[in-house]
C-alpha cells in the first residue's frame, strides 16, 4: 500500500509540472521578442539562406586570355575550355599588363596564358608546352571553378597530343589508348552529384538555426524572469528547491512541444521545397532530431541560468554562431582541428546534431548506421539536464538566503544605473 | 571650452557603466581574443592535410599494394581503411570516418599488363565539402600517376631515354598561379574577413545595447542631462570610449594578422587599417539607425542580430555576390563587410591602385547618412521615453 501512496505522491507532484508547461507556454506566445526569434526566425532564416545560395554551383566565372602562341591548338584549348559551364572567356587581351588590370579591377577572375612557342613545343613532339594560369584567390570557389576545368580540358587535350605522337612513332591506335591511359577511371560524386556549395552548407546551416533561436529564445526568457524577479523558473508559493524537477520538465516540454512542430518544416520540408539533398528516410531523421532537440533545450537552460538581462545573451553569445559552425567539423574538417578544440565540441549538441542529421538526411545512412551521434545526444541529454536541474536548485537556495529580490537585483534593471 | 568640458563628463559617466556591467568588456574584449585564438588555431595548418581516404582493393596484387603505399606517403590523403567490401567502405562514409573511396577492381594487375584497361573507381563525399575536395585532387592525381607510370615502363622497354619520357608524359602542363596566396592557405583566405565581420558584429550588437539600455532603464534623461541636453554632444560622448575600444581591437586585430602572423598585404596596410577603422564607424552608425528606427532594446537587438549575421553570407567572401540572385546582389551594398571585403581583395591580394579601394571607403561613409536621417527620432525617444520598455 505504502508504494502505492508514494507513486501517488509523486503524480501529484508531475501533475504541477503541466501546470509550468502551460505558463510557459503563454509566458512564450505573449512575448513578441521571443516570438520572434522562435517562430520567425526559424521559418524566416532557412528560406532566406536557400536564396542567398539560390544557384547553388559557381557558373560563368569570367576569365581574361593571353594568347601570345595565337595557333589552332591554342584556339582549340580555348574554345574546350569555354564550353565548360565553369567559366567564360570574356576578354582576349594583347598583353599581360592588360589582363592583369582587369584582374585587379576584378573584371575577371582569372587569367589564362599561352607563350609564343606553346605550338611548335606540341608540333615538336619532343617538349613539354606550359599553360599559365592565374588565379584569383579572394574566393576560394573562383578558384576551384577555374582551376579543375581546365585542369580536365589540358587532360583532355593532353591525351589527344599523345596518340597523335604515339601514331607518328608507329603504333597503332588501339595500343596508343591504351599506353596514353592504360588505367582509365570513373569519379562518382556521392550524396551531392553537382558538388554545390548550397547542398553542402544549408544541411548544416539549418541544423544551426534551430539550435541558434532556441539558444537565444531560452536565453531571452531566462533573462527576463530575472529582471521581473518573477519567482524565476520556480513554482509560486513552493519551497523552491523543492520544485527543481517539475520545473525543469514542464519548461523543457513547452520548448519541445514548440520546436519538434518547427523541426518538421525546418529538416523535412525545407530540403525537400528546396532540392537540397534528402535521401535520408523521414523517421529516421526526426528519431535524431528528438535527442538533439533535448539536449539543446537543457544545455540553452543551463546557460540561461547565468544570463542577467534579456539581451545580454544574445549580445554576448551571437558570434558562437559561427564558432559552433566551425568547431563542429563541417565547414572544416573535423581531422584538422586541434585536439583540444574537438573535446570541447562533444560538450555541444550542435557537433553531434549536425553530424547525425547530415549522415542520415545527406548521405542516406540509417538511425543504426550513426549510432555514435544518436547515443551521444542522449547522453548529453541525460547530463545536461541534471546540470540545469542543480543549478536552479543551487539558484533557488542561493536566493532564499539572499532575499526575494537578489536575483532581479543583479540584473540591474529595477534599480537604474546611475 | 564648456563643449569639452560637457563631452568629457558624458564619457566619464559612460565609463563608469561600462566598468558596473561585465557585458561590455567580456562582449567586445573577450569575443575578440577567444574568436581571433580559436579562428588562428583550428586554421594554424592552412590546407587540410592527411584527410582519410578508404580503399576497396579486390585485386590484392604487388601493384595495387603499391598503390596504397604511394597514396599513404602524400601529405594530403591518409588510408584510413582497407578492405575488399566496397559496403563496408560506404558504410565508413556514412558514418563520415572517410572522404573518399578508391576502387581497385579484382584483376587489375592482370588486366593492366595485358593492355585491357582495367577501370579504377573513386567516390567522394560531397556531403563534406572541404575534406571531399582535398581527397579529390589527390585521387585524381593517383590515377593520373598510375597511367603515366606504365607508360613510362613500357617506353623504357622500347628503348626510350628517361628525359624524353617525361615530355612524352606530359606534352601539356598547367602552371597554376595562386595570386597572393600560393599556398592555398584557407587561414588567409578566410580569417582576414571572419575577424573583421565578428569585430563589426560586436560594435553593432553594442552599440545597440548601449543606446537601447539607457531607453530601456529610463535612464536617458540622466544621460541627457549630462550632456546639457545637447543630442550631438550626448552621442559623441557616448560612443567615445566604446569608439576607442574598438578601434584599438580592430587595429591589433590587423597587425596580429599583417605583421605578426605575415598574411600576405601586396598594397598598402595603411589603407587596409583605414578601412577598418571605416568598417567600425560604419557599423556604429548602422547600430544607430536600426535603435532609432526601433526606440526598443528587445526589437533593435533582433533586427540588429539578423542584419549582422547576413553579413557575413553577403559579403560574398566565400560564395561570390555574382553568384547570387539580383536582389540579393544589391542588398550586399547594404552591409559594411562587403564593403571592407573589397578593400581587403584591393589593398591584400590585387596590390591596386588608392582610387579602386575609394568607392568603397565612400560607401562605408555614406553610412553615416541615415544614422543622422534618424537623430531626430532617436532623441524624441530619449526625451519622451515613449516606447515600451521590454
Amino acid at each position: 500500500m505504502r508504494i502505492y501512496r508514494h507513486l501517488y505522491q509523486l503524480w501529484l507532484k508531475l501533475k504541477e509540472s503541466t501546470w509550468v508547461f502551460a505558463y510557459e507556454l503563454k509566458r512564450i506566445f505573449t512575448d513578441p521578442g521571443v516570438v520572434v526569434i522562435f517562430i520567425v526566425a526559424s521559418l524566416a532564416y532557412p528560406v532566406l539562406y536557400n536564396f542567398i545560395y539560390w544557384k547553388d554551383n559557381i557558373e560563368n566565372v569570367p576569365v581574361a586570355v593571353v594568347d601570345r602562341s595565337n595557333s589552332p591548338e591554342s584556339r582549340s584549348f580555348l574554345h574546350r575550355w569555354d564550353a565548360c559551364p565553369d567559366v567564360t572567356l570574356t576578354d582576349y587581351c594583347c598583353s599581360m599588363s592588360e589582363a592583369e588590370t582587369l584582374l585587379r579591377d576584378q573584371k575577371v577572375h582569372g587569367i589564362i596564358y599561352f607563350p609564343d612557342d606553346f605550338a611548335q613545343a606540341l608540333g615538336s613532339g619532343m617538349e613539354t608546352a606550359h599553360i599559365s594560369l592565374y588565379c584569383d584567390m579572394s574566393s576560394f570557389l573562383y578558384m576551384k571553378a577555374i582551376y579543375l576545368s581546365c585542369n580536365q580540358v589540358m587532360l583532355e587535350s593532353m591525351r589527344g597530343v599523345q596518340i597523335d605522337r604515339y601514331e607518328a612513332m608507329g603504333i597503332d591506335q588501339e595500343i596508343a589508348w591504351s599506353l596514353v591511359q592504360d588505367a582509365p577511371y570513373t569519379e562518382t560524386a556521392l550524396f551531392c552529384p553537382t558538388g554545390g556549395y548550397a547542398a553542402f552548407l544549408i544541411p548544416a546551416v539549418l541544423m544551426l538555426i534551430l539550435h541558434q533561436t532556441l539558444f537565444f529564445g531560452i536565453c531571452m526568457l531566462g533573462g527576463t524572469a530575472r529582471e521581473e524577479n518573477r519567482e524565476l523558473f520556480l513554482l509560486p508559493g513552493r519551497r523552491r528547491a523543492d520544485s527543481v524537477l517539475r520545473i525543469a520538465l514542464g519548461r523543457g516540454a513547452a520548448y519541445f512541444l514548440i520546436y519538434i512542430i518547427l523541426g518538421v518544416f525546418v529538416l523535412l520540408l525545407v530540403p525537400r521545397l528546396f532540392h537540397l539533398p534528402h535521401i535520408g528516410n523521414w523517421y529516421d531523421v526526426m528519431r535524431m532530431y528528438v535527442p538533439f532537440l533535448l539536449a539543446t533545450i537543457y544545455f540553452s537552460m543551463l546557460v540561461s541560468t547565468v544570463i542577467r538581462n534579456r539581451e545580454s545573451g544574445i549580445v554576448l553569445l551571437i558570434s558562437t554562431s559561427l564558432i559552433f559552425l566551425f568547431i563542429a567539423g563541417v565547414s572544416w574538417p573535423q581531422q584538422m582541428l586541434p585536439r583540444p578544440w574537438v573535446y570541447l565540441s562533444y560538450f555541444f549538441p550542435y557537433t553531434w546534431g549536425v553530424h547525425g542529421f547530415l549522415h542520415i538526411n545527406s548521405m542516406g545512412a540509417t538511425l543504426a548506421g550513426t549510432s555514435r551521434e544518436y547515443i551521444a545526444l542522449w547522453l548529453l541529454a541525460a547530463g545536461y539536464f541534471l546540470a540545469t536541474c542543480l543549478m536552479l536548485w543551487l539558484l533557488g537556495r542561493l536566493s532564499e538566503k539572499k532575499g526575494a529580490d537578489w536575483l532581479s537585483r543583479k540584473s540591474g534593471v529595477i534599480t537604474s544605473v546611475r | 571650452m564648456a563643449f569639452f568640458r560637457t563631452i568629457g563628463r558624458v564619457v566619464k559617466r559612460e565609463l563608469r557603466r561600462m566598468m558596473i556591467r561585465p557585458l561590455y568588456l567580456f562582449a567586445s574584449v573577450g569575443v575578440m581574443v577567444l574568436c581571433t585564438f580559436f579562428f588562428l588555431t583550428i586554421m594554424q595548418k592552412g590546407a587540410p592535410e592527411r584527410m582519410p581516404v578508404a580503399v576497396v582493393d579486390k585485386d590484392h596484387t604487388a601493384i595495387s599494394r603499391r598503390l596504397c603505399h604511394e597514396m599513404e606517403a602524400t601529405s594530403s590523403v591518409t588510408i584510413a581503411l582497407v578492405t575488399t567490401d566496397y559496403t563496408e567502405a560506404r558504410r565508413a562514409m556514412q558514418r563520415g570516418e572517410v572522404y573518399g573511396i578508391l576502387e581497385i577492381p579484382d584483376g587489375f594487375y592482370a588486366d593492366l599488363v595485358a593492355m585491357k584497361r582495367p577501370e579504377l573507381h573513386f567516390y567522394l563525399n560531397n556531403a563534406y565539402t572541404v575534406g571531399a575536395n582535398t581527397a579529390y585532387k589527390q585521387l585524381l592525381t593517383m590515377c593520373n600517376l598510375t597511367s603515366g607510370a606504365f607508360q613510362r615502363e613500357v617506353l623504357r622497354k622500347k628503348g626510350l631515354p628517361d628525359y624524353l619520357i617525361m615530355k612524352r608524359i606530359q606534352p601539356v602542363a598547367i602552371e597554376a598561379h595562386m595570386i597572393a596566396n600560393p599556398w592555398g592557405n584557407y587561414a588567409i583566405y578566410l580569417v582576414s574577413t571572419i575577424l573583421p565581420g565578428i569585430l563589426g558584429l560586436v560594435v553593432l550588437m553594442l552599440t545597440i545595447f548601449a543606446i537601447g539600455f539607457e531607453l530601456k532603464t529610463r535612464s536617458s534623461h540622466d544621460w541627457l542631462r549630462t550632456a546639457d541636453h545637447n543630442y550631438t554632444i550626448a552621442m559623441i560622448g557616448k560612443l567615445i570610449p566604446y569608439t576607442v575600444l574598438y578601434l584599438v581591437l580592430g587595429i591589433s586585430c590587423s597587425l596580429i594578422l599583417f605583421r605578426f602572423l605575415h598574411f600576405p598585404v601586396n598594397g598598402s596596410l595603411g589603407r587596409l587599417m583605414l578601412g577598418m577603422v571605416l568598417l567600425v564607424f560604419a557599423m556604429e552608425s548602422m547600430a544607430i539607425t536600426i535603435i532609432g528606427l526601433l526606440p526598443t532594446l528587445r526589437d533593435a537587438i533582433s533586427i540588429g542580430a539578423l542584419y549582422g549575421m547576413l553579413g557575413f553570407s553577403l559579403s560574398g567572401f566565400t560564395y561570390p555576390v555574382m553568384n547570387m540572385l539580383p536582389p540579393f546582389q544589391a542588398l550586399a551594398n547594404l552591409e559594411p563587410l562587403r564593403h571592407y571585403y573589397l578593400i581587403y581583395v584591393n589593398e591584400a591580394l590585387m596590390a591596386a591602385p588608392a582610387i579602386n579601394s575609394l568607392p568603397h571607403m565612400l560607401a562605408l561613409c555614406a553610412f553615416f547618412v541615415p544614422a543622422l536621417l534618424v537623430s531626430r527620432r532617436l532623441y524624441h525617444a530619449l526625451v519622451y521615453q515613449n516606447y515600451p520598455l521590454k
